[in-house]
This record gives C-alpha cells, structure tokens and sequence, in this order.
C-alpha cells in the first residue's frame, strides 16, 4: 500500500464524509509546512464564520474536521459552504498568534535519549540545545492528547526518525523530538518519540476555559532551564 | 441520598450524553457506548437526568443509602434482583433506603445502564459528567467505580412526558458503514472483501476501541502505511500496521495516523457495541444520505 497521492494539496483541498456527521477537509496527504498553515488559517476563518449545523471545529496537522448536526444541515449544503469560505480565502485577514517561552530541563532522568539524539545528528549535547533552541517554532497541530502540542518546523539538519518501539507511558511536562518537531505532553501518554528533556510548563487543566492555552499558529521559545 | 456501590464490573463509569466541542484541546467526546439504550433510561423514568452508570458483562451492585427514588435499567438483557426478588430486564424500580440491587450477567450486550429521576452529583468537568477512560478525566474522579464508592445523589424535579419504545432486539444484519478517510488507498480488492467477509470481535474490546478478528486475512497484505495524524471519530474502522482492524469507539483517541478504511454510522453503532466476543460482524456500505435517513428513524 502506498500513499503516492499529489492531491489534495493547500491549493487543491479535499473535501469528504467522515462518518455521518464529519466533514474532513484536508490540504495535504503528507505534513507540509504549507498544508499545515493552510489548515490553521481555515480552521481559524470557519470558527470566526457563523456556518449553520456546525458544531465543531477541530483542526489537526493538515487537515480540519467540522463535526455537524444532520438534522440541521447536510453534508452537501455544509461542503458548498465549506468551498465558498475556501474560495474567499485571500480576502480575510489571518489570525494573530500568541507567543510564549517554555523552559526545558535537557537530558537526565526526564531526558533519557538526548545522548542518542545527539550523537545520531553527530553534535555534542551542547550543541544539539543549542540548535534546537535557535529559532522559535509554531505550534503545528493540538490535539493528540489533553494539551498536547506539536511544534515545528526544525530545519532538516536536526531531522530523526521515531524510535522503533514504543515507551507505555511517559508523564505530563516531557519533551518529544521526532520528525523534524518537537512535542510537549501536558498528560501521560505512551509514545515512540525521543524523549529530549522535561518541563514545568503545563498547557493543560480542567479548571481554565478553555483548557488549553496554547493554540495552533502560537509560537513556542523552547530555552534551557539551567544556564 | 447516596449510591454506593457493593461490586462493579470492570470499566463501570458515570456517562452523561457526553462532552462535546473538545477534540481541539485532545478530549473525545465520550458519552454512553450504547447511546439508544442509555436514552431509553430517560424516556422510561419519563425525566432526563444527565448521568447514569454504564456498567459491562459482569453487571454491578448497588445499595440506596437515605432518601428514595426511581430507578430505570436499560442495555442488552441483565439478569435484575431487586432486595433479593426476580425483576424483568428491562425495568424501572421505586428504591427506598436500604434497597439493594443486584445486577448478574444476563444473555446479550457488552453494556447496561442505571439512571435514576435523580442527578449523580459528581462535578462537572469541563460541561459533562463524562468519565473518559483514556484521559483519566469526569466522573466519578476520572475513574471506573469500585465496591465502596458512594456516588451523591439529587433528586430533581423535571419531567418529561414520553414514552420509552422498546429495544429491537439485534436482528444481525450487517453493520452499515460509509467509506472511510483513507478507503481510496486500500486496492478496490481488499475494499470489495472487507465488505464480503464476516469479521469476529474478539475480546479485546472496551471503551476506546473494538479489536476485531480477521480470519480471513482481508488485510494481511495492506502493510504498513504511517499517515499524517488526522480526526477519529467514533465508528472508524482502523487498520494496524499488523492488518487488525479495530473499531475505534467513544473514548477513542482524537486524532491517529493508521489507515481508515471505513466508519460505522451512528445508527448502528449503539448495536454494534452491544456485540459480544466470538459473535461474528459482516459490514455494507451505505451513502451518506442513507446513514441520515437511518439516523432520523431510529
């Protein structure tokens, strides 16, 4: 099985059924920095437009699903809908994002792959913070998991694959690096991420509304912790 | 008024209609696994209180500490004692302090439901009762009940004037889907015998999802193909990088990367939860019109 398809693409979104009551409209069948923004900004113009029988917006790395009531709209009024605001696209204004600066313990016990990461892309510990604190990234995609974030992009010389088995569990506050981005879990969660580092920071909590704060096009400083 | 538990089975929860609008911050929406059953509780009891216990095969125990009130049980067929005395299944009882109910394994469904014409006063997190097994969050602290847990209850006062129409009994007839996320990227060979095959559910199956047996090997060749993370929605059938397919259900993780060739409509998925271990599921598919159709007449 191969997933060989040049459509959809940012310019070219597709649209289609996911179950009886979801519409996905994707802008990319692989992880793009173009199809990601694409994403973000649609998700953000659909939220910010009254369209009738939506009852959920959820975007995700490339595409965005739109949860709707049937009794109240169609799949196929609710796709014309979705084509006209994608149509308009150029004439709205993209949505502000916020920033915000999160301190990471590197290595040690909340580390425990920072050694192997960095010897992977041939840099000393040091220098493999250092490049990977260099520039801020975006925040891709939430999501995953209770205030999970993706954040990307890192330039392709700090790009390594997945480990090849999965860890069962690790706790709220780890830093994940994978595939050219950086994740933080804000909950438990099993992964086959490398584990580079831990932070206080928490992007999760059932008493704010909403409960996350960080949002998809936000950007994130990741800094060491102890220098 | 309280509600303690004496026993539960594993995975029994505190569910309301479920906690929607939360997929962006990574919550699935949760809610009963059989929906149309936990609906009839309320149409029974002729109130629509917002939580009831959903517990599983092995059925749960329970005791009414102070107060009185009503109880309807509702979801695949439970054996049902009230203070010790034979009940039917389904049932509504008038409780009294000191009432003990006892709930035995009966001869259909994965899933019963209690609800009471009063609310479990557990909080509200953010805007349901909800337990969602995989986040740990709502309910009853964020977990299954255990013998010795005493659930706060109120009694309200709204009343509904409906009537509950009976459950059809599962008549067996395949599952309707409707083609899935990814269904294009499986050859139209392995599409046309994921519809021609009779699939068995195996005994891994709980809230997230439902493991399903591929004796015929439909998906031994589809290999492993690792997507861009996209939605879940309840219904999806998904495909492992080791050719099981699994149902994804209510507390399904928000988003995943695995191959979806197909999604179970609304209609059918209450049905479909209720199918045991070793029981056998053919699928067909339908369009989405059909599925809204379906959905409207239930």
């Amino acid at each position: 099985m191969l997933d060989n398809r040049a459509f959809p693409s940012p310019a070219l979104p597709l649209l289609s059924p996911l179950g009886d009551s979801g519409l996905l409209v994707r802008f990319g069948a692989s992880l793009s920095e173009d199809a990601n923004r694409a994403a973000i900004s649609f998700s953000d113009r659909l939220r910010a437009t009254a369209v009738s029988g939506v009852e959920e917006v959820a975007g995700n790395l490339v595409s965005v699903l739109i949860r709707y009531d049937a009794q109240k709209t169609s799949y196929d009024a609710l796709a014309g809908e979705v084509r006209l605001l994608l149509a308009g696209a150029d004439k709205l204004e993209p949505a502000s994002s916020c920033g915000v600066a999160v301190a990471v313990d590197f290595g040690g016990e909340g580390g425990p792959d920072l050694a192997e990461v960095a010897a992977i892309l041939g840099l000393s510990q040091d220098d493999f913070i250092k490049r990977h604190n260099a520039v801020p990234l975006r925040v891709l995609a939430t999501g995953f998991a209770p205030g999970f974030v993706y954040c990307g992009f890192h330039p392709e010389s700090l790009r390594v694959s997945r480990r090849p088995t999965v860890r069962a569990r690790v706790p709220a506050g780890t830093v994940l690096f994978a595939a050219g981005q950086t994740a933080i879990t804000s909950t438990a969660i099993p992964t086959g991420w490398h584990v580079i580092g831990h932070t206080r920071f928490a992007n999760f909590s059932i008493s704010w509304d909403p409960p996350t704060q960080l949002r998809p096009g936000d950007l994130v400083r990741f800094r060491s912790e102890f220098v | 008024m309280h509600l303690q538990v004496l026993r539960a089975s594993p995975l029994t929860t505190v569910q309301d209609q479920g906690r929607f609008g939360m997929l962006q911050h990574g919550i699935a929406a949760s809610g009963p696994m059989d929906r149309t059953a936990f609906m009839r509780c309320a149409l029974a009891l002729g109130a629509e209180s917002s939580a009831g216990i959903e517990f599983t095969r092995a059925g749960m125990a329970f005791t009414l500490v102070g107060g009185r009130t009503r109880a309807a049980f509702d979801g695949g067929t439970f054996q049902l004692r009230h203070n010790g005395q034979e009940c039917p299944w389904p049932a509504v009882l008038d409780l009294q302090s000191g009432d003990t109910v006892e709930i035995t394994p009966g001869s259909v469904g994965n899933y019963g439901y209690v609800r009471l014409l009063a609310e479990i006063d557990v909080p509200l997190i953010l805007g349901s009762r909800s337990t969602n097994s995989i986040a740990g969050l709502g309910g009853f602290g964020g977990r299954a009940l255990a013998a010795g847990d005493l659930l706060p209850l109120i009694n309200m006062d709204h009343v509904l004037k409906s009537a509950a129409k009976p459950a059809l009994p599962d008549d067996g007839q395949p599952i309707r889907v409707l083609w899935g996320a990814h269904a294009d990227l499986f050859p139209a060979t392995v599409r046309d015998r994921f519809l021609a095959t009779s699939f068995e559910i195996s005994g891994r199956l709980d809230r997230m999802g439902v493991r399903l047996i591929d004796r015929e090997a439909v998906f031994r060749d589809t290999g492993q193909l690792t997507l861009v993370s996209e939605a879940i929605v309840p219904g999806d059938v998904q495909i492992l990088g080791d050719g099981t397919p699994i149902v994804l259900m209510r507390d399904h993780q928000p988003t995943g990367g695995y191959p979806r060739i197909a999604t179970v409509i609304g209609a059918d998925l209450d049905r479909f939860a209720q199918r045991r271990p070793g029981s056998t599921v053919r699928f067909t598919s339908v369009t989405p019109d059909r599925a809204h159709k379906a959905a409207l007449s239930r």
